[in-house]
């Protein structure tokens, strides 16, 4: 797909009409927020109304990484938008479902899987 | 623990970033012994988690303090103390609830005791040692074929 592609220091942004794909690269904690809050902020500015959020299978994710997603899923559904995570490793799987983010944000085993139907 | 416990001790300065060192040393004295990969995993994540909560809370990120972290194995079993040099915590911390954080109840962070205490088999906060306030975490090897 054509992609109006912004990379960010943690975050590569690809928009391509109304979704917009958030690659986390690497870590997601409490000192990549400001990178990850831009990277939300231009791509709900592109006009996305449907975010994935890609991990790396060796991310390293802690409960600050945690307060992140679910910020971003608190403004997603402020502004309407659907939000999908791809891929993260089975133990982080197993910590979104223990915190409950599960009830909150679709999880897919690929960005193949979570782009259909969306 | 008994007279055959053998103890591994690190110090990290109170810098975000540097639970890892600890996260790292854990995996590798729980790999030693032989926890299998998902323990390893849950064990990383408690660490981290019982460091990051030092050195922003006790230390409140001063990198000349120290978190000291001790590796304690016998048998089947891995002590992990992690000492700083706070006062502990004055009053247990309000339990996260996600339906809460969404609704804007409560702030979005504040998992990690949750997560210590979900993901290890042991858990003591607020022990009191000569090195400092300790959090204690015990996570067992299952047994073969489990």
């Amino acid at each position: 797909m054509k992609t109006d592609e912004v990379k960010r220091n943690g975050v590569a942004t690809r928009v391509a009409g109304d979704v917009a794909i958030l690659d986390i690269l690497g870590d997601l904690t409490a000192q990549t927020r400001e990178e990850v809050e831009a990277a939300y902020q231009h791509a709900t500015e592109s006009g996305a109304k449907k975010l994935l959020l890609t991990f790396t299978k060796d991310a390293y994710i802690n409960s600050g990484g945690i307060a992140i997603i679910i910020n971003v899923a608190i403004a997603g559904r402020k502004h309407g938008q659907k939000i999908r995570i791809v891929e993260p490793s089975e133990h982080f799987q197993k910590i979104f479902a223990m915190v409950g983010l599960k009830q909150y944000v679709e999880i897919y085993a690929s960005e193949s899987e979570a782009l259909l139907g969306f | 623990m008994g007279s055959n416990a053998m103890t591994i001790e690190l110090q990290v300065p109170s810098t975000a970033g540097y639970e890892r060192v600890a996260m790292d040393a854990a995996a590798s004295v729980a790999r030693l012994v032989g926890f299998r990969q998902s323990r390893i995993e849950d064990l990383k994540t408690a660490v981290a988690e019982a460091c990051i909560n030092a050195m922003e809370h006790a230390h409140k990120f001063n990198e000349a303090m120290k978190v000291v972290v001790a590796l304690t194995v016998q048998d089947s079993t891995l002590r992990i103390d992690v000492v700083d040099q706070g006062s502990g915590m004055q009053n247990n911390p309000t339990d996260p609830d996600v339906s809460r954080k969404f609704s804007g109840e409560q702030a979005a962070r504040g998992w990690g005791m949750f997560l210590i205490k979900a993901l290890m088999d042991e858990v003591e906060f607020n022990v009191r040692s000569e090195l400092g306030n300790v959090t204690r975490m015990i996570i067992r090897l299952e047994p073969p074929g489990k």
